[in-house]
């Protein structure tokens, strides 16, 4: 589904990603660990299409498509979803209209007609049930005034509703609490399915504990140096980064 | 109502008693730019709120009886008991006249008058022009290094016989790099009319920091117009405090020029009206590159038949990406007869910016009011508290130390007066 | 998202910019006591009326344009102006809709503003107003039968000359200002809306204007009473052909509430705003007030304002009522090269007065925008509040948005709130849409609609629309 090869981005005068290879296929889940700056952030923003992160080399092509050529919202609507690391707040637009264009966005982009409000709000309170969410959350503004919880939350809703193809999570797990961390959890092996990948973005193995990875990853320095099955998170847990550095340097 | 004009002749009549000087050439091009332009009046929408015709009339009745200076024998005391309540190095300006007796030469700091050397300097705001025309002298000081005590400029007035007018000029330099501290503290007494117009420039230089404490504690019914421009080099620092407690009819005006990135200007102002008082509070800073900040907070506790103004004016000019501009202005009012007149102006040419601006006018809380009664106090005192509270928000952000303790007694001493007149 | 893609978003060309080609009727260009007399002779004026013109000339002519705005424009040559147009048929007027010429018809039809009786399904009763006259009312008979009067001002100077005596000038007197004092001399037509006491108006009332001729001015008057416990929601929309002179457009607007009474007044404006080198478009010297005269009575003003060229206005409320309450909700959209001078004035006078201020301004292109707004207290004005919220969005670089707020409180009893703030879209923000599948235009509109929700919220159902649609139209290029 996605085949990322070799490749080299930078912000700025900054190089982040320094020749990054990773091949993800449907049906799975891939867990991207490693120390803070090394670049995990910027894959996921990378994948999504952020204009700041310039890629200097490498390719990245998704269901056979070179997606560097495409716009930030053509890769959403083919199916790319990107839960944030820091959702941002867009004040006065609900959270209903934005799921709204965005739902139809994607079904204009596949030829499908657009949901009336009736079918889109029956979609999104059954959505809603599940993720253990007060329906009033619809009316709000997007992320205005929510806690991390509430922002975590909201971006598994807009996973749930949108139905990605391939779903990038940057640090969902972060500032959540165990119940929280639970529900996150619930949305996101809801979600698991033969034609669906997932890649999580974590500092921290406690969300595998919900979410069992069929690959972890560990990136320093901008390069996966390491690959294995679930057993390296736990690895990683016990000895920390530290000893990944020394592995990839010795 | 008709209002008086400034009397052109009396004026001229005055700069030309004045001792022929260095300065002479400046007071004839100061009293040309006056007769030229005249003083600013209520229709002039910085002065729509402060009718300077009680200072007109005082200046008119002082040229009238020959626009003479008063002795300042007879303010030895005052001095002395003021320069004693803070622990600063004094210069003192008494009755318009440089008094350097009480300062203590310290390294790092130079002293030096107009005088010395009569540069020109900018005259464009009629109230600048009025002082430079009758200014016997200024006080020129450059601090280059650090110094123990804050430098306390203290200027005292005294009218006994007949109406006074006096003026007050000041340039104040920080040289790069260095950390200053500086007091100007007003002050008068005596029971005839006065009115004091001063003139402060305030140069700070790359990466210097300011800290500035302004208190006027003039005597209730005494006149005092004031500017300080403050211009701001690249990554200087600006922490002022402002307090008003006394005076009769008074306005202040505060410049800043934020022409070089990296600056910080934050300051902030206190002021305690009671009966008969008139304070209006005319601030602006140009952002004219960023990134820069600027952030203002005034609060104003009115009581008896006084009058406030507050008047804010943040400018971002075009380009001034990275300019950061706050500015609040919270009034409680305490008697029927007071009035505020509150304006947060912004004017926004560039994209890149964070501007804000909050106004709050209101009362003393009515369940806190209660609680403190229930628990036994009187409203009196409970006022005295929560009025207390409010300003000593702002008392505690003083820069300088050493002025803490005193404006936080002076702060104190005014509100009761000012919550017993308007109890009674 | 660069700051240059957001620039290069905001451009769809003016829609309503058609001139209908039809026979006019006007005076020449120039304005003397000749030309005040032609007029109020053209309507078949009582003698009341032209004498109340007259001293408004006379007035008018010692007076000074205001020189206060933030606004920059080239001085406006009142001798070159004709003062009166109108369609030829109007000296037969037409006595219903059938008989109204069918070009007029479809003008109306192209700006979307049915006046037939399908016109009824939308539960919607329109004056229109073609340059310096009405030519239509809808549904007069059935407001009658529960006594609303609504109906054009000529009409009600002639039929209801004792509502007009009364009424006209008492809340804008003649000499209030230099646009309000040449109004008072020359206004041509307008809209009159009497509710009579507890009647609830049955549908909204809607005055659409259109300038269609060429070098005229214009000059309209609205006046709208509702009496002790009435209700009524008015709504007015205008549109102008595309033209390389400036054109000016000087309106009165009185409203009256009385006891226990109640005014919605909404507007749409979007006069012809220039091209994008700031050649042609409207300038639009407004004076809009109300007075809340009886106890308990509201008033609330809500605008969107995307069109003219220069824009000065400022609805008002005179909240002289015990328990009055005074809203303004304004959206003031410039682009290109528009300026607005706009805002309101909060008057508390009775007891326990209560005004909500909530203005939202959006800048983009090299336009200018400016609020400016006063909230007095009166001394006798206890218990008074106001809460005002004054924000503004830049799109761009070359915009401008300032804001000048005055509060002048002269009652310690009073609780006044102002906040203001100014914001750019955020290139965060743009690319959290993108990323749920937006395209960069919808989400520059989505946010903005956002930005302008509490004040959409104000407007009848069917204008919120049109308002949203119009804010999208208007900042078409802004972005890029």
């Amino acid at each position: 589904m996605l085949e990322i090869n070799n490749l080299k981005c930078r912000i700025g005068d900054t190089e982040i990603l320094r020749g990054l290879s990773l091949t993800v296929n449907a049906g799975e889940v891939h867990a991207i660990m490693g120390p803070n700056g090394s670049g995990k952030s910027t894959l996921a923003l990378v994948i999504a299409g952020h204009e700041d992160y310039v890629v200097t080399g490498g390719d990245v092509t998704y269901n056979g498509k070179n997606l560097l050529d495409l716009d930030p919202e053509e890769r959403a609507r083919e199916g790319i979803f990107l839960g944030f690391q820091y959702p941002v707040e867009i004040p006065g637009v609900s959270n209903a209209s934005l799921l709204k264009a965005a739902v139809n966005a994607k079904r204009k982009h596949q030829g499908l007609g657009e949901v009336d409000a009736f079918e889109f709000l029956k979609l999104a309170r059954e959505k809603m049930a599940a993720l253990n969410m007060d329906p009033k959350f619809l009316n709000r503004g997007v992320n205005e005034g929510f806690s991390g919880g509430e922002k975590k939350r909201n971006e598994i809703l807009q996973m749930a509703m949108l139905e990605p193809s391939l779903a990038i999570l940057d640090e969902t797990d972060s500032g959540l609490d165990i119940d929280a961390l639970k529900v996150v959890a619930k949305g996101i092996n809801a979600l698991r399915a033969p034609d669906r990948a997932i890649v999580l973005v974590t500092h921290y193995q406690r969300l595998l504990d919900y979410v069992e990875p069929d690959f972890v990853h560990v990136l320093s320095e901008g390069r996966i140096v390491r690959s294995g099955d679930k057993t390296l998170a736990l690895e990683l847990e016990d000895k920390g980064y530290d000893w990944v550095r020394e592995a990839a340097s010795a | 109502m008709k209002r008086p004009s400034l009397s052109m002749a009396g004026l001229r009549d005055a700069v030309r008693s004045m001792p022929d000087d260095s300065l002479t050439a400046i007071r004839e091009a100061a009293l040309a730019n006056l007769d030229e332009h005249g003083l600013p009046t209520v229709r002039d929408e910085d002065w729509k709120y402060t009718d300077l015709s009680p200072a007109i009339d005082i200046s008119n009745r002082w040229f009238a009886a020959g626009a003479t200076s008063t002795s300042t024998d007879s303010l030895a005391a005052s001095i002395e008991a003021l320069t004693s309540s803070i622990d600063a190095n004094w210069l003192v300006i008494a009755n318009g006249i440089i008094d350097t007796s009480h300062y203590e030469e310290t390294a790092g700091v130079d002293i030096g008058r107009f005088s010395d050397n009569a540069a020109p300097f900018v005259l464009d705001r009629p109230l600048a022009d009025l002082n430079a025309a009758l200014l016997h002298d200024g006080l020129r000081i450059r601090i280059h290094a650090a110094t123990d005590k804050p430098i306390g400029i203290l200027v005292v007035d005294e009218t006994c016989e007949a109406a006074v007018v006096t003026q007050v000029s000041i340039e104040i330099e920080i040289a790069p790099g260095c950390d200053a501290q500086i007091i100007e503290y007003h002050s008068s007494t005596g029971n005839n009319d006065h009115y004091s117009n001063s003139v402060v420039a305030l140069q700070i230089s790359k990466a210097a920091t300011a800290n500035y404490v302004r208190i006027q504690n003039r005597r209730i019914g005494h006149v005092q117009t004031g500017r300080i421009s403050i211009t701001m080099d690249t990554d200087s620092k600006l922490a002022m405090a402002s307090f008003d407690l006394g005076g009769g009819l008074i306005r202040n005006d505060v410049d800043i020029d934020l022409s070089h990135p990296g600056a910080d200007a934050n300051f902030n102002g206190l002021y305690l009206a009671g009966d008969g008082q008139h304070i209006d509070n005319h601030t602006r800073v140009d952002h004219r590159v960023g990134p820069a900040t600027s952030s203002q907070e005034y609060r104003g506790i009115l009581n008896g038949r006084s009058r406030c103004v507050w008047n804010g004016k943040a400018i971002v000019h075009a380009g001034a990406d990275g300019s950061d501009a706050k500015q609040a202005n919270h009034n409680l009012l305490l008697s029927d007869k007071a009035e505020i007149d509150a304006k947060p102006e912004l004017e926004i040419y560039a994209d890149e910016v964070k501007c804000s601006h909050g106004t709050t006018i209101g009362q003393l809380d009515d369940a806190a009011l209660f609680y403190l009664r229930s628990r036994g106090l009187d409203r009196q005192q409970a006022t005295h508290i929560l009025t207390r509270a409010f300003a000593a928000d702002l008392v505690s952000r003083t820069p300088i130390p050493q002025a803490l303790e005193t404006i936080t007694a002076l702060v104190d001493a005014r509100l009761a007066e000012l919550i017993q007149d308007g109890m009674s | 998202m660069t700051s240059q893609n957001i620039e290069s978003f905001v451009n769809q060309r003016y829609q309503h910019g058609f001139v209908t080609d039809i026979a006019t009727e006007s005076l020449p260009p120039g304005l003397d006591e000749g030309v005040v007399r032609a007029i109020s002779a053209r309507k078949d004026e009582p003698e009341f009326m032209l004498e109340w013109r007259l001293q408004a000339y006379r007035q008018w002519l010692d007076m000074k344009e205001p020189k206060w705005p933030h606004l920059h424009y080239k001085p406006v040559k009142f001798d070159e102006i004709s003062y009166y147009a109108a369609p030829k048929s109007d000296a037969d007027r037409p006595k219903s809709l059938d008989e109204v010429d069918p070009k007029l018809l479809e003008t109306y039809e192209k700006l979307g503003i049915p006046l037939h009786e399908r016109a009824k399904l939308a539960g919607v009763a329109v004056d229109a107003v073609f340059d310096s006259v009405s030519v239509a009312t809808t549904f007069k008979e059935k407001l009658f039968e529960v006594g609303v009067i609504f109906c054009s001002f000529s009409e009600a100077v002639r039929e209801h000359p004792e509502l007009i005596r009364k009424y006209l000038g008492s809340v804008v007197p003649r000499r209030d200002n230099f646009y309000a004092a040449l109004n008072s001399a020359v206004f041509s037509d307008g809209s009159f809306v009497y509710i009579p006491k507890g009647v609830r108006c049955p549908m909204e009332l809607s005055t659409y204007f259109r300038i269609n001729a060429a070098n005229t001015g214009q000059f309209e008057r609205t006046l709208i009473i509702a009496d002790e416990g009435s209700h009524v929601s008015y709504l007015e929309g205008c549109t102008a052909p595309m033209r390389d002179e400036n054109q000016l457009h000087a309106a009165v607007v009185e409203l009256i509430a009385l006891k226990d009474a109640e005014i919605k007044y909404s507007t749409v404006q979007n006069w012809y705003p220039g091209d994008e080198n700031g050649v042609g478009g409207i300038f639009n010297f407004v004076t809009k007030r109300g007075d809340c005269r009886g106890d308990n009575s509201k008033i609330s003003w809500t605008q969107v304002e995307t069109g003219s060229a220069i824009t000065w206005k400022y609805p008002s409320c005179l909240l002289r009522g015990d328990n009055s309450v005074g809203a303004f909700y304004s959206v003031a959209v410039v682009n290109n090269m528009q300026q607005a001078d706009t805002g309101t004035k909060m008057i508390h006078i009775g007891k326990n007065t209560r005004s909500t201020i909530v203005s939202k301004g959006i800048s983009a292109g090299r336009a200018q925008n400016t609020y400016r707004g006063l909230v007095k207290v009166m001394p006798q004005a206890h218990g008074a509040r106001n809460h005002t919220q004054c924000d503004s969005l830049l799109i761009g670089k070359q915009c401008g948005a300032h804001t000048f707020p005055y509060m002048e409180i002269k009652n310690s009893s009073a609780k006044i709130e102002h906040e203001a703030t100014t914001s750019k879209i955020s290139a965060d923000q743009l690319f959290y849409c993108r990323q749920r599948g937006l395209s960069e235009e919808d989400a520059v509109n989505m946010i903005v609609n956002g930005f302008c929700r509490e004040v959409f919220k104000e407007l009848p159902m069917e204008f919120a629309v049109e308002a949203q649609a119009l804010l999208n139209v208007s900042l078409e290029g802004a972005i890029g």
